[in-house]
């Protein structure tokens, strides 16, 4: 059973009086445990494509089911419950909240979306520290740390309430090609650890590389996709 | 981790947050120390009329008849010019316009001696809650007048004439007794005397007409219908002149008339600029935190908890600017209280002829009764919950409409 499931998936927005079609009836399926990305020039529609399917933007039109629920017709309260026990974010600018150490950044989710027991908490945060290698860093704030560890923390902060699905929307294009590269391993290592779908929009080709489907958008639709078999036009 | 988020978000826009505080601060200072002062000018008003237990004072000045004077010569036992008899009819009057709970009535008398002059109270004792009857809590030794024949003496005068306990004296040829000395205090100089003697002998001294009196002490139902009152004995009675805490008031000068106005417009004023300035550091703040809003929004809460975030953050800085501004409000309005304030007597209610150049007699000073309010903090906490409350709601309402999707898009 795929986790995510698109069927003639339409956006359309109003710039003034004048809609944009931003999506055009695009259709896909991805299954669970995936590492896929979306490319495409700017403006193809890549970020309006996961905000749907991170429940952040209604589609105009069309299907879309996420972890066996139709999300497409969903009220925000609906939504919002949904994202916090589902799906994890990750952005390009991090998003960190910078009054919060790297530890409470980690917690907060399980703590003000969830209500998880204190001692059940520390112990998943700390798992996801490990997990991403910010053991030491718990007690610093944001601003005292790098961007490839901000970055880390963003990916822990996205993996902590259990999230079947990660997006994440250009996470390596503030980071140097090594810290990049670090990132995208460890993303790959946690869909391994975890069993937890990424989906990026990117043009980074490292993650492209590494993605083991590839969507590519033109103009609000699919142009190819590709997996590790190969392209489908 | 709520609060813990709430706390860390004031400070770590510390600079915002203490801006914000002291805004609060001065608005709600500013509201507490007006009203408190206004509060107690209205009270120092009030206290002549207060002690003696008394809502109007009603007199009858001269009208070139003076009952049992025997024509103008300035010696012996004396009508003042302010206190002429009232008539039996005039006293029935007073007794039966509607809303008079009870009437007292004195007689206040001159006597010129060859030496200077004394002032002598005859008082009702058959009321002891209403009129000048209400000094003897003020009895620094003995007892009121209980037989014919007996006289307290104000402290003072007995002082100044070398008078004690028990000693005699002479008031128009009659012999008297000390039983008592007492102190006219809190602005009750209204019913100051010299003497103070049993209704009946003062009427004795007198002498004329039956059982005259020339104070008429009133207490009302309702202090609130003062003013209807007031204009239906000078209605009934064109002749008499009515005295109320309005009249101190007036004579306290331009701040204390226009307290209660000035102390509305400050509040409002106060109130205001809190709540401006809460509401525009917040709306900054918003803009701000934005990405923040968009994160929190997008792991999943929801509109109520970034209100409740927003509601806490305006609250906890409404709580500490208030509870700083009810500390400073208080320290202004007691440090006020300090100052001493001198409660001048209308010309008609003073008990002296108007050559006495007495000061201590004719006028007090007091200290402005600032007194610690609930009233006053209850009105202070629930500006400040509005305060925090429509800041929270407006940023709430604009908060809440922030759509993550469109966040993440312009950033």
């Amino acid at each position: 059973m795929a986790l995510v499931e698109a069927k003639e998936l339409k956006k359309t927005y109003l710039a003034g009086d004048i809609p944009v079609e931003a999506i055009r009836g695009v259709s896909f399926s991805i299954p669970p445990a995936s590492f896929v990305s979306f490319i495409g020039p700017s403006g193809s529609g890549k970020s309006t494509l996961l905000n749907m399917i991170g429940c952040l933007d209604p589609p105009t039109a069309g299907v879309l089911t996420v972890a066996g629920q139709d999300v497409s017709r969903m009220n925000a309260r609906e939504s919002a419950k949904f994202r916090g026990t589902h799906i994890g974010f990750i952005f390009q600018d991090f998003n960190l909240i910078p009054v919060l150490t790297v530890f409470e950044n980690i917690e907060y989710p399980l703590l003000m979306v969830q209500n998880w027991p204190v001692q059940e908490r520390k112990e998943r945060v700390n798992t996801l520290l490990a997990a991403v290698g910010m053991q030491e860093q718990g007690y610093k704030y944001p601003h005292q740390i790098s961007g490839g560890q901000k970055q880390r923390v963003a990916v822990a902060r996205a993996l902590v309430t259990r999230a079947e699905l990660v997006l994440a929307d250009e996470p390596t294009a503030n980071l140097d090609r090594e810290t990049a590269l670090h990132i995208i391993t460890l993303m790959k290592a946690m869909r391994d650890e975890f069993g937890t779908t990424f989906i990026f929009s990117t043009h980074d080709p490292k993650i492209v590389r590494n993605a083991e489907t590839v969507f590519t958008l033109e103009d609000g639709q699919l142009a190819a996709s590709k997996t590790e078999g190969g392209f489908h036009g | 981790m709520r609060l813990s988020y709430i706390v860390h978000e004031l400070q770590h826009r510390s600079s915002r947050t203490l801006i914000n505080i002291l805004g609060i601060a001065v608005g709600i200072g500013l509201f507490v120390s007006i009203n408190a002062v206004a509060t107690g000018y209205q009270r120092a008003a009030s206290l002549p009329f207060a002690n003696l237990g008394a809502d109007l004072i009603v007199q009858q000045a001269e009208k070139n008849q003076q009952l049992g004077q025997g024509g103008l010569s300035m010696r012996g036992i004396k009508l003042p010019f302010s206190n002429q008899v009232l008539s039996a009819e005039q006293w029935s009057t007073l007794r039966t316009i509607d809303g008079v709970a009870a009437t007292s009535g004195a007689l206040l008398l001159w006597e010129f001696l060859p030496g200077g002059f004394r002032t002598v109270m005859g008082v009702d004792l058959a009321q002891p809650d209403l009129g000048p009857v209400r000094l003897g809590q003020w009895l620094s030794q003995g007892h009121l007048p209980a037989q014919p024949g007996e006289a307290v003496m104000e402290k003072h005068y007995a002082k100044f004439r070398g008078v004690r306990l028990g000693d005699g004296l002479e008031i128009g040829g009659n012999p008297f007794k000390i039983v008592g000395l007492l102190e006219v205090r809190e602005g009750a100089q209204v019913a100051a005397a010299n003497i103070y003697l049993q209704l009946a002998d003062a009427q004795a001294l007198l002498g004329g007409a039956p059982a005259p009196l020339n104070v008429a002490y009133l207490r009302l139902r309702d202090p609130a219908e003062q003013q209807r009152i007031e204009q239906e004995i000078v209605k009934a009675s064109p002749g008499l002149s009515v005295s109320s805490s309005d009249t101190f008031m007036e004579l306290m000068g331009g701040v204390s008339m226009i307290s209660g106005q000035f102390a509305l417009v400050a509040s409002v004023v106060s109130l205001l600029g809190a709540i401006l300035l809460i509401l525009k550091s917040m709306a900054a703040s918003l803009v701000e935190r934005a990405p923040e809003i968009g994160v929190l929004k997008a792991v999943g809460w929801t509109r109520r908890d970034i209100q409740a975030q927003l509601l806490g953050e305006a609250m906890v800085q409404c709580g500490l600017g208030g509870l700083l501004g009810l500390g400073l409000g208080y320290a202004g309005a007691f440090l006020v209280g300090t100052l001493s304030l001198s409660i001048a007597t209308p010309w008609a209610l003073n008990p002296l002829p108007a050559a006495a150049k007495i000061d201590e007699l004719t006028g007090q000073v007091i200290q402005l009764p600032i007194r610690f309010s609930w009233e006053l903090l209850t009105i202070s906490l629930g500006i400040v919950a509005t305060t925090g409350g429509i800041a929270a709601l407006a940023m709430g309402r604009a908060a809440a409409k922030m759509r993550p999707a469109d966040i993440f898009r312009k950033l």
